[in-house]
């Protein structure tokens, strides 16, 4: 599989606060990587990054970001505004307020594709049709307001992946839906991106989505990459201990009724609080000295695992 | 022992946007029982009317029929003084901590607030009130003085939980209490309200559209679909072997962090989405996305009935 994003050593800040540290990645074609991680680790911003759509309050003080072997980190606004929607699109959380309310969702999707409507009319029904909704020739005509949050999430799939970009930014996409219509989501967005060869990079707080979908996860903490493998050994053999204490927290079906969950002390910790060592120092188990004073790398453990904590290999 | 919230027949409707057309009933002869000490978990897709009957519970809903007797006493169509004393038995704790908390109210002062107003606890007896419920939900004495924006969501929730407990409600109604935190926050805050559950031997209802989370807080869990109960059965029966199709359906859905597990489930498909309450099916609601309905599921609506510790309205069980 061809290698269609790499990220290395993303580091952006916030007057002057370190927001995202030294963050690397990379996604190859039909593949879903998974970021996850509390709010304000820095997941939503790595993506905005990758975009290149920042708030103009975070600064990007490193980072190389290539596309397709192209390094997009230095083009002009011009050349990203060409990438996006083509070469790269986002789908956002709340489909109903990404979409434009006094438009129908057949022309917001035609325009992805800059032609004029009725040459992209069959384009548009082709791609509703791949996205499962049902009657596109109907719905074309109608309004966002007309339908519900998951068949929005379809019509944004549908104007994201029209013109076959390479990439999907995908920021908590079904964490405005109800379980069932979650389900029919992640099964799309896996179908898809299988089908058209589309790299994923999913954001997400949720370990049962990554569990469902991903087959690589990067577990952000602060800031910073904890912890990135393949999904099936980040989960079976969780080796940092953020990842480990929050994959016993989760509430899972499988629990004993009214069972004791894992709890990790304390709080993420803001900016401002950020120490010079391990960002997880504060609440982590194992910590020592070492751990409050410098940044663990991030050390390979096998073919596609690695992990950022002094204490691998240590500890299991 | 008398129950200490028993719901009879229950509806609450809402008018239509347009005058023409019949009012939309949210909770459509709802029925259910809660004993001294239990939690009854409510789980649904948003739409199916959970919070409907959570509101009408606390009072914030006017329903349009039926009876909610609060420790045997009636509060639909109740006066102002019955509903006041009632509002001491039933407390709520919402969804976002960062809006049920007024921005300007110190700790402190937001937590005694409903010992003050009724007239139960002044001064430093007050002040020791004050104290005493911090600790109980692990926050520190020195946070009475702050103001809710220095705190964290997860802290905010126990304000909004310490505030709730200061009556001593019997029944505590908790409308989605972790939906809005972190996964880590998640777990502490359902760990305070087992705890808090088997200390204070209160009763609690508990929102969700969680279902593990639900699992973990409550004895018995009530399924509802577009404003009727489909399934109420004790926890443990109910997650292993879910009777209704709907409910199946519904834990099918829950991803599993599990990669191995999540992968090789069999995934009930469930077609199409929720239909409008304003234009619900015939028979059976659920037989549009049903994927065993019959040719009666379209025609009859099915009755609860018992089967064994469940109730269950199906025609297929």
């Amino acid at each position: 599989m061809s290698t269609v994003l790499t990220v290395e050593g993303l580091s952006l800040s916030i007057a002057g606060a370190s927001v995202v540290d030294d963050v690397s990645f990379a996604v190859s074609a039909g593949e879903v990587l998974a970021l996850v991680g509390e709010s304000g680790c820095g997941k939503s911003l790595t993506a905005s990054a990758i975009m290149r759509l920042l708030p103009s309050s975070v600064r990007q003080t490193s980072g190389r970001i290539t596309l397709a072997g192209q390094e997009i980190s230095a083009l002009p606004e011009r050349a990203m505004r060409a990438l996006r929607g083509q070469q790269m699109s986002m789908i956002f959380q709340e489909p109903q307020a990404a979409l434009d309310p006094l438009s129908t969702v057949g022309k917001q999707i035609a325009e992805t594709l800059r032609l004029p409507w009725q040459q992209a009319r069959p384009t548009v029904l082709r791609m509703l049709e791949e996205v499962g909704i049902s009657d596109p020739a109907r719905r074309v005509t109608e309004y966002p307001f007309e339908l519900s949050g998951g068949m929005c999430q379809r019509i944004m799939i549908a104007s994201a992946l029209i013109s076959r970009p390479q990439l999907l930014l995908a920021d908590e996409p079904t964490t405005a839906l109800d379980v069932t219509i979650q389900a029919q989501i992640l099964d799309l967005l896996r179908r898809l991106a299988l089908e058209r060869g589309t790299a994923v990079v999913l954001i997400t707080h949720d370990m049962g989505v990554v569990a469902d979908i991903a087959d690589r996860v990067a577990v952000m903490y602060a800031g910073r990459i904890a912890e990135i493998g393949t999904t099936t050994e980040v989960f079976a053999q969780p080796r940092h201990p953020y990842t480990k204490l929050l994959l016993t927290s989760i509430p899972r079906l499988s629990d004993q009724p009214k069972s004791e969950l894992a709890v990790i002390p304390g709080l993420v910790p803001t900016p401002k609080q950020f120490g010079p060592g391990c960002r997880f120092n504060g609440r982590c188990p194992n910590a020592d000295a070492r751990c409050a004073k410098s940044v663990p790398p991030l050390e390979t453990l096998g073919t596609d695992h690695a992990t950022a904590c002094w204490w691998t290999g240590r500890v299991t | 022992m008398t129950a200490v919230l028993s719901v009879h027949d229950l509806i609450v409707s809402y008018p239509s946007r347009d005058r023409n057309r019949p009012p939309i009933r949210a909770v459509n002869g709802v029925t259910l029982n809660i004993q001294p000490g239990e939690a009854l978990g409510l789980v649904g897709e948003s739409g199916c009317g959970k919070s409907s009957l959570a509101n009408s519970i606390v009072g914030l809903v006017q329903p349009s029929s039926g009876s909610i007797l609060v420790r045997e006493q009636e509060i639909v169509g109740a006066d102002r003084t019955t509903l006041r004393a009632m509002r001491a038995h039933v407390q709520m704790v919402f969804q976002d901590p960062a809006t049920s908390l007024n921005p300007r109210m110190r700790i402190g002062t937001a937590i005694g607030e409903p010992l003050l107003v009724r007239g139960l606890a002044r001064g430093a007896a007050l002040h020791d009130r004050v104290l005493a419920l911090l600790d109980e939900v692990g926050l520190r004495r020195d946070q009475a003085d702050m103001l809710p924006h220095q705190l964290s969501g997860g802290q905010r929730q126990r304000v909004v939980i310490a505030r709730a407990l200061a009556l001593r409600p019997a029944l505590l109604v908790c409308d989605e209490p972790v939906s809005a935190l972190d996964v880590s926050v998640r777990a502490q805050i359902l760990n305070l309200l087992v705890e808090l559950q088997a200390r204070n031997g209160m009763a609690s209802l508990f929102v969700s559209h969680d279902l593990a989370v639900v699992r973990h807080v409550c004895d018995r869990v009530a399924v509802m679909y577009l404003g009727e109960i489909v399934e109420l059965a004790p926890a443990a029966t109910l997650y292993a072997t879910p009777r209704h199709p709907y409910t199946a359906a519904l834990l099918a859905a829950v991803p599993e962090p599990d990669p191995i597990l999540q992968r090789s489930k069999v995934r009930v498909p469930l077609a199409g989405e929720i239909p409008s309450p304003a234009n619900p099916p015939s028979g059976c609601r659920f037989h549009t996305r049903c994927p065993k309905a019959i040719s009666i599921c379209a025609v009859t609506p099915p009755a609860l009935r018992h089967i064994a510790d469940t109730e269950i309205a199906c025609h297929l069980a």
